[in-house]
């Protein structure tokens, strides 16, 4: 008996250890942060420093104080997003109020904006490509895997002109990780590591949260009225109508 | 006294909020609000944002034609607008932010509908509950 126990326990400790169930996050989420109706323990944890090469950190603060500047003379320089062109990847994760729709298959997690409707598509168990095979975009090559509750995605292929974290300038060597979690199953984490040996002393690190939003169905935003337009001092303005 | 709070609740989260989503509203200017009345010559439930396009009488009975951007469709709903909440030749009052630079356009802040009931400019999502 001890013997027939002893094999059963050996044979036992050879298996490969289960995999934790992996959790659904199919559904519409509304970023929040902290201070606006949440439990502050379920708050993002503030965002990591962003330390820029000195020579990316001089035209960076240069643009950031001519911001300041318009901003003082009731003016706004132009953005990609006064344009109506997208907010790609990791930006549109979350833009203002709006919320994001996953969608969880076994293969693919697909995740929507509603801002713009952009999407993202994650590839579940695939290798990533070579950074070289990705064509520069705004959503780049995203593939992830289960490390026990937590989604690891990783993204590469973000062309350089799509605006990153605040604005942040980046190279097309940008790598993404992002860890997406349920820290309540209503509430739903995404820590973003931004990592660009070109462009950062350090990992950029910040975290997103989310509320379910039960029931809720995703609005179309196609941006086909888009009055804001950029003057010749890269002002932008809104196209008034006659009548 | 309440409700007054309440407009300026609402236009301090409205402008607070839906910046990120498309342009600061830089160009308006948030400490002066004014209202007009007039018809409406068309509403547009469009994106990134909604206008009302309204014609405004003066007191002479020149008639002068107004832009007035609001949220986009899905922060409206929020607020209760829907995209038939206002039709051609509707009457409405609206109170509005002026654009800065003097041109006749402006940031919604609250429309009064022909059935009476005052609408705002959609206080954002917010948590969802």
């Amino acid at each position: 008996m001890k013997a027939i126990l002893c094999s059963v326990f050996a044979v036992t400790a050879l298996l490969p250890a289960q995999p934790a169930k992996t959790p659904d996050f199919t559904g519409v989420w509304a970023p929040f942060s902290g201070g606006r109706g949440g439990d502050p323990k379920l708050a993002p944890p503030p965002a990591g420093q962003l330390v820029l090469k000195p020579e990316y950190a001089k035209p960076y603060e240069a643009r950031r104080a001519a911001e300041a500047e318009a901003a003082k003379r009731g003016e706004q320089l132009a953005t990609a997003g006064a344009q109506c062109i997208p907010y790609g990847v990791p930006t549109m994760m979350a833009v203002a109020v709006y919320p994001v729709e996953f969608i969880q298959t076994a293969k693919q997690m697909t995740i929507i904006s509603e801002a713009f409707s952009e999407v993202r598509r994650v590839y579940l168990d695939r290798p990533q490509a070579p950074i070289d095979d990705v064509a520069p975009g705004y959503y780049g090559r995203s593939v992830g895997h289960w490390d026990g509750e937590t989604l690891v995605v990783d993204t590469i292929g973000i062309k350089p002109t799509v605006n990153g974290y605040r604005g942040m300038p980046h190279s097309e060597k940008m790598h993404i990780t992002e860890r997406i979690k349920l820290v309540t199953p209503d509430v739903l984490h995404d820590q973003i590591t931004i990592e660009d040996p070109v462009v950062l002393e350090k990992p950029m690190v910040y975290t997103l949260a989310y509320r379910r939003m039960p029931d809720y169905e995703m609005v179309e935003f196609v941006c086909d009225n888009n009055r804001e337009y950029v003057d010749e001092k890269g002002v932008v303005r809104m196209k008034i109508k006659d009548k | 006294m309440k409700s007054r709070l309440l407009n300026v609740l609402a236009a301090a989260i409205a402008l607070a909020i839906p910046v990120l989503a498309h342009h600061s509203f830089t160009m308006f200017d948030t400490t002066k609000q004014i209202t007009i009345t007039g018809t409406v010559t068309s509403f547009e439930w469009t994106n990134p944002h909604s206008y009302i396009e309204i014609d405004v009488p003066d007191e002479a009975g020149a008639v002068k034609h107004w832009s007035i951007e609001m949220g986009s469709p899905s922060i409206l709903q929020q607020s209760g607008w829907k995209f038939s909440s206002l039709k051609k030749g509707d009457k409405t009052t609206l109170v509005i932010n002026p654009l800065k630079t003097g041109l006749a356009g402006g940031f919604l802040n609250t429309a009064t509908l022909p059935t009476g009931k005052v609408l705002g400019n959609g206080p954002g999502r917010g948590p969802a509950k």
